[in-house]
């Protein structure tokens, strides 16, 4: 399945970037590293530091800055730039020294990225209505081709994207319109679960 | 269905003859084993009959040739191709007046020549061994002398604050280094004894690379006895191994990239800097990401 770069898609859920915490996710074999600053925006950038590769995400989240574990390179929340390389703590970091961002958006309860670098927020999905209540987001070892068959057309209540973590596998998010009650959301929580593990279980038995 | 022609090779590392015509561990050795054992280097699978004593050690592929091996430091070397070398001379590690201790191998899934680099890395010690061979906020690397010969790389001068040097130490001393890298997978380093500031302890890594992506590095430590004991040293290497492993397996790519725009270094990467552009310079296409 090919794909246009200039497409929109769910990475995570809004609720899994939580305070001071680094999301680490994949998609499309680009592994990303996501985190929400003090101030309630979210990052999305390339899950290796430029400096000598380390991951993000095993770095730590301080606020407005993620710091890098191996040399504690420091890198601002938004631009990426880096602020501080603590090896030389009276040079200012040349401006050329930055994180990889990825444009991104939080819509329906969940954390959007486009990969192309000209990314146009106009090509995000548009749902009939703005609240939508996440389920599970499920991981499949199946190509994303062959759970869009198996999932069939979405409808005005429920609907589901597909996060191709690269060629053969694949993690599902699905909303459910609205925003019910908790009794009532756990009972689709359950019976969501249910369906997409049982989806999991055939195809990965099939391969 | 077609023959499918194509020249046989055992390893790719045999395009490297830097690595491949060179000698490198495969073991440590001890006294009066005996039996076989099993490991791999450069890709090619290797069986060793210990029979007992160092002289009668004997290594095969897994074609059943002979693989070329000798004993040295306390670790069995090997050699795939044609030796073009000897093996690496650091005196102190044949010294008897030091204890010399293998102090631990730990398997690591990266390329050997990242773990080369880390060891010879300066910026990381106060953040990844903080308490130990670094402290925040003495987090500056200071200007230090990094030369390239044929003989490899060396960084000298090196001075670093270390509140817990190594288990002979009891308390935080400014440390003088010098670094060695005379091999693509050797590394050792000459360091201040904690209790005679006037004399070095050695600290040398062996780096088996076993595949592209996955090595053992072999530790040894030949220090001057004062103050020490084996079991402390062990203990001592293993939790510095263990912080650096974690950071090892979590860098991507796995494979050394020698192009220079890959990845951004700042003036305290020099010695890194310089061991990229010698293995550029010593054509290893092994276990990198070559320049062209």
């Amino acid at each position: 399945m090919t794909y246009q770069l200039s497409e929109w898609f769910a990475v995570a859920r809004s609720d899994d970037a939580v305070p001071r915490h680094i999301v680490q996710t994949q998609l499309l074999g680009q592994e990303l590293a996501l985190w929400r600053d003090d101030d309630g925006a979210v990052n999305v950038w390339e899950n290796r530091c430029p400096h000598r590769g380390a991951r993000f995400s095993i770095g730590y989240n301080l606020g407005m800055e993620l710091r890098c574990q191996y040399h504690a390179w420091r890198y601002a929340t938004g631009s990426g730039r880096c602020s501080a390389i603590p090896a030389h703590p009276a040079m200012k970091p040349p401006a050329t020294i930055a994180a990889k961002p990825y444009a991104s958006a939080e819509k329906y309860g969940l954390i959007w990225v486009c990969l192309d670098s000209d990314a146009d927020l106009a090509g995000l999905p548009k749902l009939p209505g703005d609240v939508w209540t996440g389920m599970r987001s499920v991981f499949v070892n199946s190509p994303a081709a062959a759970l869009r068959r198996e999932l069939g057309a979405d409808t005005a209540q429920v609907v589901y994207f597909l996060q191709p973590v690269d060629e053969a596998r694949t993690i599902i998010h699905c909303l459910v319109a609205g925003a019910p009650a908790a009794a009532a959301r756990l009972t689709l929580q359950r019976r969501y679960n249910a369906e997409l593990t049982a989806l999991r279980d055939r195809l990965e038995q099939a391969s | 269905m077609a023959a499918i022609w194509s020249p046989i090779m055992a390893s790719k590392a045999e395009s490297s003859p830097a690595l491949w015509n060179d000698w490198h561990v495969i073991s440590q050795v001890r006294a009066g084993q005996k039996g076989s054992s099993t490991t791999r280097l450069m890709d090619v699978p290797l069986t060793i009959t210990w029979n007992g004593s160092v002289d009668s050690i004997e290594v095969h592929d897994d074609r059943g040739n002979g693989i070329r091996s000798t004993c040295k430091y306390g670790f069995l070397w090997a050699c795939l191709g044609e030796p073009a070398r000897e093996i690496v001379e650091i005196p102190e590690c044949e010294d008897q007046g030091r204890l010399l201790v293998p102090v631990g191998a730990v398997g690591l899934a990266t390329s050997g020549f990242r773990a080369i680099e880390n060891f010879l890395d300066l910026g990381h010690l106060a953040f990844i061994h903080s308490g130990f061979l670094g402290q925040e906020p003495y987090t500056e690397v200071r200007r230090h002398k990094v030369e390239t010969t044929a003989d490899g790389v060396c960084a000298s001068e090196v001075k670093i604050y270390q509140p817990y040097a190594s288990p002979s130490a009891s308390g935080a001393i400014d440390v003088d280094f010098d670094y060695y890298v005379p091999r693509p997978d050797v590394i050792y380093l000459r360091k201040t004894n904690p209790v005679h500031n006037d004399k070095r302890d050695v600290v040398a890594l062996f780096v088996q690379m076993t595949s592209e992506e996955h090595c053992i590095a072999h530790m040894l430590c030949a220090y001057l006895p004062e103050g020490l004991e084996v079991r402390g040293m062990r203990e001592f290497s293993q939790i510095i191994l263990s912080q650096d492993k974690t950071i090892l397996e979590n860098q991507i790519p796995k494979r050394l990239p020698l192009r220079e725009t890959s990845e951004i270094s700042s003036r305290a990467d020099a010695a890194s800097v310089a061991y990229r552009r010698w293995l550029s310079a010593s054509g290893v296409r092994y276990g990198v990401i070559p320049a062209q």
